[in-house]
């Protein structure tokens, strides 16, 4: 309840500077010495919030759907996308930990390429990978462009699982992992008893990052593939009208922020009935 | 049939090394079924190591380790002995009931009999009480007696003990060596145990072997023949006596 009333308070403040920022900064923005160190404060640059909530209600073409009902479409598009990538990523990064932690030359020879492959820039692997993917298929099922984009949210989010795991699966004190031999447990009985749970503390803080790399992964990635239909390519179309309608394009920035909440929410609700043991801690009784 | 009986045993690690180490070098040792055994000796004199080769968590050099008749590692496997270290190493995301029954659950006893043989453990350690609490919510002395709950669960044989309450407080450590006394006692099981506190070594143990370092080895062994382990003991003239002994026999 305390973490509800701290995320809207949050809100309330980031509105509040919004307005605010609004209410007291020069329109045309602040200048140093010829360069513009705040923005401007103008309509075009800053719409009022209210604008932006009454331009969800008002159709988005002519004729057409009201805004919000795009935006939440597109954001339920990106958000299966960004599922899909996240699920993808969550079990590569856990079989790549796995590996490692059973395998000390794996360990040695796969991280520095872990890292080294998120140093990438996106932006250039993302017509890379649409370039593979196209002459991929499952059967008779052909390769969907949102498929390429759920690869690049994967792309994203399986290393900070794959490093953050790793690093919980190799947690266990030396005794631990002795007493497990004392009862003759192997590699996978030890795992499953010993090492995973010891990982959770570490699993959990790594699949909120993977949660947000996923949706940073499937926007850029719906941007730069040119996909049709996500909250990505719709900030791109909408910010095309920015000089005439500059609150459309902040229905559908909103709409990303929203996303990436709902995916951390989501991840916060897994970790609840895993880390009971966390809680309870607190209640300390002798 | 012995409970140990170790013969030759020589440990080297990092051999042909440069930093070669021999950390134990020709030791027997036999110890008796029921019998309470202290390894007693400086840092480095290999008494852990020892803990260990009996253990099976590390293999000898040279020699052989038969435990409950059997090599070390065929024992192992067939958890004939339970083990307890200077931490207590519990897990903290299992109650205390669910830390005893897990070396029941590696050997796959069913759910009722692990519920009854962790409530047995928990009540002969005195923590019947503390079956759904998590481990953090308990002080270090009831956390140790956990772990000595959770290595007596499956009736080994043999209990081992590295320096089990090496870490706790003076009172809280002469309560449970007398709450170990009887524990054994009650069980039958026979116990090696490795301490550097020569009180504790004399008060609790039918045989106390002196080990010396560099290389690791026994130097003395003495007989300890108390007729009661109780408070009144540990003012008695033969335990000063005992406890005279074992300090010559490690300065030597």
């Amino acid at each position: 309840m305390r973490r509800v009333l701290g995320v809207l308070g949050g809100v309330v403040l980031l509105m509040l500077l919004w307005e605010g920022y609004k209410a007291v900064g020069d329109p045309e923005g602040t200048k140093l010495f010829g360069t513009r160190v705040l923005p401007r404060a103008d309509d075009q640059s800053m719409p009022h919030l209210l604008d932006v909530v009454r331009r969800l209600s008002r159709p988005e073409l002519t004729g057409g759907r009201p805004v919000w009902h795009v935006v939440f479409d597109a954001c339920l598009f990106t958000l299966g996308v960004t599922a899909v990538g996240f699920a993808a990523g969550t079990l590569i990064g856990f079989i790549l930990a796995a590996l490692m932690q059973r395998f000390r030359v794996v360990e040695r020879g796969l991280l520095p390429y872990v890292v080294l492959s998120q140093t990438v820039p996106l932006v250039a692997l993302a017509p890379l990978i649409a370039g593979w993917s196209g002459a991929l298929s499952f059967g008779p099922y052909p390769w969907e462009p949102w498929m390429t984009v759920a690869v690049i949210a994967a792309y994203l989010a399986f290393f900070p699982v794959a490093v953050g795991l790793l690093r919980g699966l190799q947690s266990p004190t030396a005794s631990g992992v002795e007493l497990m031999r004392s009862y003759a447990a192997g590699w996978w009985r030890t795992f499953l008893k010993l090492r995973l749970p010891a990982a959770l503390p570490y699993l959990f803080p790594a699949l909120r990052l993977a949660g947000a790399a996923a949706v940073v992964g499937a926007v850029v990635g719906e941007i730069s593939t040119g996909t049709r239909g996500g909250i990505g390519r719709l900030v791109i179309e909408y910010s095309r009208e920015a000089t005439s309608d500059p609150a459309k394009v902040y229905t559908a920035m909103a709409g990303a922020a929203l996303l990436g909440l709902v995916v951390a929410a989501f991840v916060g609700l897994l970790e609840l009935p895993l880390m009971r043991h966390r809680r309870r801690v607190e209640v300390n009784v002798i | 049939m012995t409970a140990v009986s170790i013969a030759g045993v020589s440990k080297v690690f990092n051999a042909g090394r440069a930093d070669e180490v021999t950390a134990l070098s020709d030791v027997d040792l036999t110890v008796d079924n029921g019998q309470f055994v202290s390894l007693i000796g400086p840092s480095g004199c290999g008494k852990s190591t020892l803990l260990r080769l009996i253990a099976d968590l590390t293999e000898p050099t040279a020699g052989t380790v038969t435990v409950a008749g059997k090599p070390a590692a065929k024992a192992r496997h067939d958890q004939e002995y339970g083990i307890a270290f200077q931490q207590a190493g519990l897990f903290e995301w299992r109650t205390v009931r669910r830390n005893v029954e897990l070396p029941l659950e590696l050997r796959k006893v069913s759910r009722a009999e692990r519920r009854t043989r962790a409530e047995e453990m928990l009540a002969l350690v005195g923590l019947s009480d503390f079956g759904g609490h998590y481990p953090a919510q308990l002080s270090g002395g009831m956390q140790q007696r956990v772990a000595i709950a959770r290595a007596l669960a499956v009736h080994p044989p043999l209990l081992l003990m590295d320096e089990p309450f090496g870490a706790l407080d003076e009172m809280t450590r002469e309560r449970l060596q007398a709450e170990l006394l009887q524990i054994c006692a009650k069980t039958g099981t026979s116990t090696v145990f490795v301490t550097h506190s020569i009180s504790e070594a004399v008060f609790l143990s039918d045989k106390v072997v002196v080990m010396s370092a560099r290389p690791g080895r026994i130097t003395a062994t003495i007989d300890i023949a108390l007729p009661t382990r109780d408070e009144a003991a540990r003012q008695s003239p033969e335990y000063f006596a005992l406890v005279t002994d074992v300090r010559k026999a490690l300065r030597a």
